[in-house]
């Protein structure tokens, strides 16, 4: 559905020609508008984030500017919501041609996690012509910056539609488990990725697999309690060392038989004496 | 002003050189998912997990193929598809470079797998490597040699021929033991 239809007279004063000899004559100053479309805030504020001299945009002469009349390029958030759709539309005519429309953020880029929302046209692309697209949520400001200099051609484009299409059947191979049984494997990552998270149970688990297979016989509960806790011992994390220990005493004695006195006394450890 | 001349002597230059420097991101950040093909077996764990359904995995029109799409515009960079990812074909990247020009399709990524014909009706219902990866995982589970003969067979039917059998063995007075 298209809601809008670009007046005749500014869609000629848009071709691509013309954006390309704007952005001849138009040297190191650029004006940028930002408007707010019903954006979360998130994208406004790594845009503020972008123009701190931290970043400094100003070294190729972005600047926020606070009236489209006075603008070149309008960098637009959100998922644009009804009540933010004329406010669009009129920031747009009344920016002067050629004008160049950037797109920020999930929601401007396609509406986002508010893509099928009743009261939201999910992206500016579907209202107004977009140049630039800077994806997000919320973007870097280095990759704000990135996007502003990709509109401009100062950088290159870096993505490009990537399609597999030659399925080789070829699954992945499945590791054979240090117990000889997978189902260890798969317990003890639920119990890691339970404990720390994804990205440090991952590591937890690893770290766990190679202090047990230094154990030299993982089917041995007192060789691999040693080992388990020489591990801990030399750990610098204290979370590691007693999330080892924890998975050790959960899962390990689940599927090796163990008596009371294998399992690790957690209070008796003590951590990164290294 | 002296003063503050020497307040910015004492701290420097600040500003990245980032359009004109590769700029290094911390540790941990969240970029654009990585997606690896080979590893991929069409699990859908992502598609489901995706809040945002940046992540799809469906049949393609003629029912050949099973298109896993990843549309990098929508995703919020969560890390859900990296949680449940279950053999680490989606990974979040260090990449935040992702902005394209004029032409929004630069943003997606796609993968085409073979899919898996149901046995019984030969309609498609799964990808070939879920089904070859699910009996491979199985094969090293300490599961006892009829068992495995089984879940073959069960493993090439889809969910609805699946209940038909099961109930069929049950009805039929066949004697299940379960080791």
């Amino acid at each position: 559905m298209k809601t809008y239809q670009v007046p005749q007279e500014i869609q000629d004063a848009n071709t691509l020609e013309q954006k390309l000899e704007l952005l001849k004559h138009i040297g190191r100053s650029f004006s940028v508008f930002r408007i707010d479309c019903g954006s979360c805030n998130g994208c406004e504020i790594e845009i503020f984030a972008a123009i701190t001299p931290l970043w400094d945009p100003e070294r190729f002469g972005f600047k926020l500017v606070a009236n489209p009349r006075h603008a070149d390029i309008l960098l637009c958030t959100g998922p644009v919501t009804r009540q933010m759709y004329y406010p669009l539309l009129r920031a747009y005519e009344a920016t002067p041609d050629p004008k160049i429309v950037v797109a920020l953020g999930a929601c401007g880029v396609s509406g986002g996690i508010f893509y099928d929302a009743y009261s939201v046209l999910s992206g500016i692309d579907k209202i107004i012509p977009v140049d630039a697209y800077i994806p997000g949520c919320p973007p870097h400001p280095a990759s704000i910056i990135y996007g502003l200099t990709t509109a401009l051609g100062v950088m290159e484009q870096k993505l490009q539609k990537v399609s597999f299409e030659h399925d080789g059947d070829l699954p992945p191979l499945v590791e054979d488990s240090v117990l000889g049984n997978t189902l260890f494997e798969r317990d003890l990552l639920v119990q890691a990725k339970k404990l720390m998270s994804y990205v440090f149970g991952r590591k937890l688990f690893d770290k766990y697999i190679s202090a047990l297979t230094q154990s030299g016989n993982t089917k041995d509960a007192k060789a691999t309690k040693i080992s388990i806790t020489e591990a801990m011992r030399v750990e610098d994390d204290p979370r590691y060392a007693e999330c080892m220990g924890i998975l050790h005493n959960e899962i390990y004695t689940q599927y090796v038989s163990c008596e009371e006195e294998d399992k690790i006394e957690l209070h008796r450890v003590k951590w990164g004496a290294k | 002003m002296m003063k503050l001349l020497d307040i910015s002597k004492k701290y420097g230059e600040i500003t990245h050189k980032y359009p004109f420097e590769p700029y290094k991101v911390c540790e941990n950040f969240r970029g654009k998912p990585a997606y690896i093909f080979d590893l991929c077996i069409g699990c859908a764990a992502c598609g489901i997990a995706c809040p945002s359904n940046a992540i799809t995995v469906q049949l393609n029109d003629n029912q050949s193929k099973l298109i896993w799409e990843f549309d990098c515009g929508r995703c919020i960079f969560c890390g859900r598809c990296d949680e449940v990812c279950p053999t680490g074909a989606i990974k979040l990247s260090e990449e935040f470079e992702l902005a394209v020009k004029f032409d929004k399709s630069a943003l997606i990524q796609r993968g085409e797998l073979d899919v898996q014909y149901c046995t019984t009706c030969k309609k498609p219902f799964s990808a070939k490597r879920l089904v070859k990866y699910s009996f491979d995982c199985l094969s090293k589970a300490n599961v006892s040699e009829k068992r495995l003969e089984e879940a073959k067979e069960y493993l090439c039917m889809c969910p609805t021929c699946k209940k038909t059998a099961t109930v069929a063995t049950f009805t039929s007075g066949k004697e299940m033991v379960i080791e």
